[in-house]
């Protein structure tokens, strides 16, 4: 077919020279940029009357390519504007090409496409991957931290591999999801974390980890309506689109890069255990303030100096260590004028801070695409990668959490017994946290495969009909084993896991471009399809031989086997319309329908729509006056309805159970029917501005928005005359409303000297409009891998932000006595804890977070940096609640409780330690546990350096750079913990595993 | 080439146009949707066998139905080493509506599984299943439901005999029962019905029972056959419900029905003390729960009233243990804990079947005994059953239990035989309810003495609306004496 077509073609070119008579013959020349003279390898050069006639430059810029004497070239490269050349019988052409200027030629990805940056109507910011910044982050969710204003991306786990909590402009839901959409290269990805016991006590969140950073082009985020609704029932959360890199034409060239790192936990106020020396005598008040002799032998709060006889140590060093990092890529990029290519193999492992915590990532991809015909063009986007993740047991868990249990340890409790062998310490529950990280198993292995094939087809030039098909797996392999040897009792015990998930998705569209005079219009209709399917097969296995540590040495008696199985699937259509006029003035609408199984049979299908619009002002005549330092001033406006589809299927089917009752199996109604169940509502309006001034040195925005969840899915109390309890019903409402600005300038642009610096800021208030009743509702920490879930004393309150601490209040220490002190009631002060009220005493949700940067470059040499702030939290930390909340003499406290009340007078101290756990001023939640979680955090300082060309020419390679990097080096706080960072509800239940601080290294070779 | 591209492109167009419907249709695979399950016979089967698993709940028979009987009436009381206040609302009366008795929940999510079933067996008679099939299910359902009702309406409702004696000077707040439900209405707001319309409903209910079982009829397959319906668990039932409403020559025809059916046999002074704690109920059982390890709750009349290795919250009071002559077979059956000598005792009941620790242990719910003494209680009251009298019947009892024969009958030994045989089997405070006796009790550790002696009548003998309830259905009104 190929070759027929060919001839055909050469036939034609045969005949047609002969008709026009001209002279046929070669053309060579360079092709340079014109900016620097540099040549540009790749450039395609094309003859303008016959189209089949290709060239491409070389590395060296060079070219040949047959044409006609009276011809005309095209010579286009990517980042350059095309130009035109008439031969004019000229056998020797050089060619300059202009740099695309920055504002014209930046296009962003968009939902289904790409769009200049001037034409965009809706809320969406993109970043390319430089903008990302060369930081070893292990995901590429890290990576964004701090950099998109009202994009909050909140860690709650420093461990290798683990989860983000991402919020774009708020938490708009309570039962239903609130993580945004990811879509990979035009696919809506599996970003649900399937691991099992690995990634403790983080739970939820988006995982995206098996993902290489390094692989990726651009990022954007759509944040309203405009942007997101044609996602539709996904996009309440926002869509994050992700564009891998594809290759580029030109000669294979090959990059490599190695980075090696160490990391240790970030601490940057020195919260820590009392030592053995301050506890003696913390104890030691502790008994005399309860009227007992601490060298007493034979009282009940005996403290004798002895105790340290055989010496103490810090448990905080004996249960972390230095983490380690390192990274290997390769990749590989090139094509020709009908093919290209990117392809990227990488090996990432991180050793954690502390022991058996430890992620590693192996990952390949490869991104073709290929020229079939002139109008026929197909692609693939491959990633295949293993990901292994262990962990020791941590989240909510106390006793086992070393993060919990370094704080609750006594000093001279020694780790190892005489004998070499693990103590079994009981002041904390008679578990040692070293023994089970070293013996104990909790390892998930994950498997993704994510393969992406499309066919784009343009009959015409002025239509793209495209379909992107696309599979993609998750298996994950768990392991859970408990070893004899680190449980007391000596019991073993196995949980074995094998999960996978499975989605195909199927995504058609038409794409129609068409100018006519000043009118530029773009039309798009698509079809998309998508089925999802998770199953898992587990067992338990007690007691297995800790010889041969696997299911087959479990008695049949006591094996249990899980099975789970879920499946759900969307139907959707959608278009876009898009129509601007002399770029001045733009016009868009969305439209999407979902049909969902998630929902019940009467309200399967929704409908989400949009429309924007947007004023490039600066074009208008009357602002001629301004040109000359006024280079944009756009105003935008949109209005959108989408939706919130994030709950687990089946919840519209009335469900029977199975109930067993006298040796038989009988079934009971344990759901009701719910045939009306349906999305919840995003309804958002937004109005941004953005301005640039002398040419775009320093441009910005400003976006106000406003976003409305209705028929919010709670589960509603409804009378049990109807046989069930509470129902899951649309009802309730919820709104954020907020303010976006973000500012970037170009401070000094020299031929050598570049400063650039970026700032951006983001408020958000969230308000709860209806509960369907209920005036609050608790909420649970949803963090619990591995333990139950608990309610925390974080309420939902209608009529109030989202979430509210709902803590009793505590009123500091009586200076005469040293006695806490509680606001009762009744407004008066009480010694007595029980009689404290409750109040609402302030948010877990930040008045407002962002971020600023700056870089700056030198020749070869750059410097930049990146910080990030969250001002105007509240968080509680658990660390002190729990060890500081006894004197019953049992466990160590933080270094916080030496600060405690000596004598009368004394103020601005903790209530006074009294041995018997009768001090009930310590115990429970309240106000005195309530902090302010603001913090300003150093992300990312990086120096790299390039080798100039002439050197790394010199050594026959494209190019050499060295960087060096510090991640999270310093953060400032006042918070009573090692870090202020604790997720969206700014609690934590056990010890969180806090945030690391890293310093990395890495050099990166092209050739 | 581009013919077949186009092709290609309609194709697929047409494929994602087509199916539409069925690719929406995600099912749950793991539970039975309730349209599935009540679209067939087995479905209906499993739903009844299921129902039956309510009678097993802490709410009902699993636990409190027994305990807010005993505890409330005097014949239990606790000590000051079961510091626990488990049951000491009960003790105390002074349920709120905020915490308030379970059984409305449990009531109405079993009476609306039956309802199910009930509302689905119109022409589910195909192949093997016969009409009898569907009309075996049916009763049984019909049972469990007017059981519920009962249970629920004497529970949160003034007692039917107080209420028609005074209907004229009764608020209507006091003379309200709960909602009969009898077909389930997702969307419903039932008000209470009047407790005068609530027991005949009790009964015709179990008259439809009655009539539909096949009187050979014993679910299959159980392990316990006396934890399932038959002809004679509904005749015994409706004995009980005619006592409750003073219908006396009913509750005595219903408890000769029963009597006479011969399938039951009087315990004796040689097994009495053997028959409590068996797998499966003795020879006087008409109908029980089954309690194993599967179903069991710690706070389950097992681990409530025995000492040894269980909590042992619930005493049994001296006036109770006391009332107990010293010939009487009964008595034996109280133990005192093992480790103390604080002169404390406790029923054996539930002394637990023997399945290891935890244990567990049936709960008798309608027995011969209680037959013969419905039907005594009965013709002292007026009713006539040829062949019997109420000296008869009550000899027929407690000459079984170590005593003597009386010679005459009166109300007060019927009472006091009444409260021996079936205490700590959960009647004594529905019968001193129904007789309008005030509670007199010693004082004891944990009780309030405010509330030592609860006067009848009084509101609080019957128990609070569940405020979520007053909450969610406009149509329903609390009980008179408790906040709104």
């Amino acid at each position: 077919m190929k070759k027929i077509k060919l001839f055909f073609t050469a036939l034609v070119l045969v005949l047609s020279a002969g008709v026009l008579s001209a002279q046929s013959f070669t053309v060579t020349g360079n092709v340079s940029d014109a900016s620097n003279g540099e040549p540009i390898p790749g450039a395609t050069i094309q003859v303008k009357e016959n189209a089949s006639a290709y060239a491409l430059s070389s590395v060296s810029g060079n070219y040949r390519i047959n044409a006609t004497s009276d011809g005309v070239l095209i010579v286009s490269c990517l980042g350059y504007e095309a130009l035109e050349v008439s031969i004019g019988g000229r056998s020797l052409i050089n060619i300059q090409l202009k740099p695309e200027s920055q504002k014209l030629g930046d296009v962003i990805v968009v939902a289904y496409g790409t769009v200049r940056r001037e034409a965009a109507t809706g809320s969406v910011t993109s970043m390319k991957a430089d903008q990302l910044v060369e930081s070893p982050a292990t995901s590429i969710d890290k990576m964004l931290s701090g950099k998109i204003a009202g994009v909050q991306m909140s860690s709650y786990s420093g461990q290798p591999g683990s989860t983000t909590t991402i919020r774009v402009r708020g938490t708009s839901s309570i039962n239903a999801g609130n993580e945004p959409l990811w879509v990979v290269d035009g696919i809506p990805i599996i970003a649900d974390d399937n691991r099992s016991y690995s990634n403790y006590g983080v739970g939820g969140g988006t995982n995206t980890a098996f993902l290489n950073p390094n692989d990726i082009e651009s990022i954007t985020v759509l944040k309203d309506a405009a942007a997101a609704s044609v996602y539709g029932s996904r996009a309440a959360n926002g869509v994050i689109l992700v564009t891998t890199k594809s290759g580029k034409a030109g000669q294979a060239k090959f990059t490599a890069q190695a980075k090696f790192g160490a990391q240790q936990l970030a601490n940057d106020n020195h919260f820590r255990p009392l030592t053995g020396e301050e506890l003696i005598n913390y104890w030691r008040d502790s008994a005399r303030n309860a009227g007992a002799n601490p060298d007493d032998p034979t009282s009940a709060y005996y403290v004798p100096y002895s105790l340290l006889q055989n010496g103490s140590h810090n448990w905080y060093q004996d249960l972390t260590k230095i983490g380690t990092l390192q990274e290997y890529e390769i990749n590989a990029t090139g094509g020709n004028d009908r093919g290209s290519y990117y392809s990227s193999l990488s090996y990432h492992k991180n050793d954690g801070v502390y022991n058996a915590n430890s992620y590693s990532r192996f990952s390949a991809r490869v991104n073709a695409d290929y020229k079939l015909t002139k109008k026929l063009t197909s692609g693939a986007r491959v990633n295949v990668s293993y990901n292994e993740s262990s962990s020791t047991i941590m989240g909510n868990s106390y006793y086992l959490n070393p993060a919990q249990a370094m704080f609750a340890l006594l000093p001279w409790t020694p780790i190892k017994d005489a004998d070499g062998n693990f103590t079994f310490p009981t002041e904390n529950g008679g578990e040692n946290p070293l023994a089970h990280a070293l013996y104990d198993e909790n390892t998930d292995k994950e498997y993704r495969f994510n393969g992406t094939m499309f066919l784009e087809w343009k009959p015409i030039p002025k239509l793209t009909l495209k379909t992107t098909n696309s599979a993609e797996m998750s298996v994950v392999d768990s392991r859970s084993y408990s070893n004899p040897l680190a449980d007391q009792t000596g019991e073993s015990g196995l949980d074995t896991y094998t999960s996978k998930e499975r989605r195909l998705t199927t995504s058609n569209t038409a794409n129609y471009l068409d100018q006519f005079g000043n009118h530029n219009v773009r039309l798009l209709i698509g079809q998309e399809a998508m089925v999802d399917t998770y199953d898992y097969v587990g067992g338990d296995s007690p007691h297995v031989d800790p010889a041969i540590p696997y299911p087959t040495t479990s008695t049949q008696a006591e094996d249990q086997v899980g099975y789970g199985f879920s499946e759900y699937s969307l139907l959707s259509f959608f278009g876009v319309a898009d129509y601007n006029f002399d770029n001045k003035y733009f016009l868009s609408a969305s439209v999407r329908a979902d049909g969902s199984s998630l929902f019940g049979a009467s309200n399967r299908w929704g409908v989400f729509w949009s429309v924007s619009g947007s004023w490039n002002i600066e074009k208008e005549k009357f602002m001629a006056a301004t040109s000359s330092w006024l280079s944009q001033l756009k105003l935008r406006a949109s209005y959108g309805v989408n939706g919130n589809n994030n709950i687990s299927p089946y919840r519209a089917y009335g469900v029977y159970s199975t109930v067993q009752y006298n040796n038989v199996n009988g079934m009971l109604p344990s759901r009701p029917d719910n045939p009306k169940l349906s999305w919840e509502k995003n309804k958002t309006w937004n109005v941004g501005l953005d301005f640039g001034f002398l040419d775009d040195r320093i441009s910005g925005s400003i976006d106000f928005y406003n976003r409305l969840t209705t028929d919010m899915l709670l589960s509603k109390s409804v009378p049990y005359t109807t046989g069930f309890g509470s129902n899951f019903m649309n009802v309730g409402s919820l709104r954020n409303r907020g303010v976006e600005f973000s500012l970037d300038a170009t401070i000094l642009r020299k031929s050598d000297w570049i400063w650039t610096a970026g700032f951006n800021i983001a408020w958000n208030r969230s308000k709860v409009l209806d509960l369907a009743g209920s005036g609050y509702l608790t909420t649970v920490d949803s963090r619990t891998r591995g333990s139950a879930e608990r309610s925390t004393p974080v309420r939902i309150v209608e009529g109030m932000s989202l979430y509210n601490f709902y803590l009793r209040e505590y009123a500091g220490v009586n200076p005469s006595n040293g006695e806490g002190l509680f606001v009762a009631e009744d407004g008066t002060l009480t010694s007595d804890r029980t009689k404290g009220r409750y109040i609402y005493a302030g948010s877990p949700e930040p008045l407002c977070t962002g971020g600023f940067n700056t870089q700056v470059a030198w020749k070869g040499l750059s410097l930049s940096a990146y910080f990030e702030y969250v001002y105007g939290n509240k968080v509680l930390s658990n660390n002190w609640y729990f060890s500081d909340g006894e004197d019953t003499l049992v466990g160590n406290s933080t270094a916080n409780s030496l600060n405690y009340w000596k004598k009368p007078g004394d103020t601005g101290v903790t209530p006074k330690p009294i041995a018997g756990g009768s001090n009930v001023w310590y115990t429970g939640y309240s106000t005195r546990f309530l902090e302010d979680g603001s913090y300003l955090r150093i992300r990312d300082i990086t120096l790299a350096y390039a080798l100039p060309e002439k050197v790394v020419k010199s050594i026959k390679l494209s190019g050499l750079k060295f960087y060096i990097s510090a991640l999270n080096p310093y953060t400032f706080h006042h918070v009573n913990a090692l870090d202020p960072e604790l997720g969206p509800l700014g609690y934590s239940y056990g010890g969180n595993h806090s945030m690391v601080k890293s310093l990395i290294g890495g050099v990166e070779i092209s050739f | 080439m581009k013919r077949v591209i186009t092709y290609i492109f309609i194709g697929l167009a047409a494929l994602s146009l087509s199916g539409c419907k069925d690719f929406l249709e995600k099912g749950p695979k793991l539970s039975q949707s309730s349209e599935l399950t009540l679209s067939t016979y087995s479905g209906l089967d499993k739903v009844t066998q299921g129902v039956y698993a309510y009678f097993g709940s802490l709410g009902w028979y699993g636990g409190e139905r027994v305990l807010e009987s005993e505890m409330r009436s005097g014949n239990g009381m606790k000590n000051a080493d079961h510091t626990s206040n488990r049951y000491n609302t009960e003790m105390n009366w002074n349920y709120l509506p905020e915490s308030t008795s379970s059984m409305w929940a449990l009531g109405y999510e079993a009476i609306a599984a039956c309802n199910n079933v009930i509302d689905n067996l119109e022409g589910k008679d195909v192949g093997d299943v016969t009409v009898q099939d569907l009309n075996n299910l049916k009763a049984e359902c019909l049972f469990i439901r007017a059981f519920c009702h009962f249970d629920m309406v004497t529970l949160f409702a003034l007692p039917y005999t107080y209420v028609k004696a005074n209907e004229k000077t009764l608020n209507e707040k006091q003379k309200l029962g709960i909602p009969y439900v009898i077909h389930t209405d997702p969307a419903g707001t039932p008000a209470r019905d009047p407790v005068l319309e609530v027991y005949p409903k009790v009964v015709e209910d179990l008259l439809a029972a009655e009539e539909a079982i096949d009187p050979s009829y014993a679910r299959s397959g159980v392990a316990d056959k006396k934890a399932v319906v038959t002809l004679e668990a509904i005749q015994a039932l409706l004995s009980r419900v005619y006592l409750y409403m003073g219908e006396w020559q009913k509750a005595a025809d219903y408890a000769t029905k029963v009597i006479d059916s011969g399938k039951f046999e009087l315990y004796t002074v040689e097994n009495y003390e053997k028959v409590w704690n068996q797998n499966t109920g003795g020879s006087e059982v008409i109908f029980e729960n089954y309690i194993d390890l599967g179903n069991y709750s710690n706070e389950n009349p097992m681990y409530m009233c025995y000492p040894d290795g269980a909590y042992g919250d619930c005493i049994c009071s001296a006036e109770l243990y006391n009332s107990y002559a010293d010939g009487d077979i009964r008595k034996k059956l109280y133990c005192q804990d093992k480790n103390e000598t604080d002169g404390l005792w406790w029923t054996l009941k539930y002394k637990g079947k023997g399945l290891g620790n935890p244990d567990a242990n049936n709960t008798v719910i309608l027995r011969l005994s209680e037959m013969y003494l419905n039907r005594a209680e009965a013709i002292v009251n007026g009713a006539s059953i040829p062949g019997t009298t109420a000296v008869k019947d009550l000899n027929e009892v407690i000459t079984n239990r170590g005593l003597a024969g009386l010679n005459s009958v009166g109300m007060d030994a019927i009472k006091s035989e009444r409260r021996k045989e079936l205490a700590w089997e959960g009647h004594y405070f529905f019968d001193k309810a129904r007789w309008g006796e005030s509670v007199v009790r010693d004082l004891c550790y944990g009780m309030d003495p405010r509330y030592q002696n609860i006067n009848f009548p009084d509101y609080r003998w019957a128990l609070p609306i569940p405020k979520r309830e007053l909450e969610v259905n406009a149509n329903l009104k609390q009980n008179d004496g408790y906040k709104e």
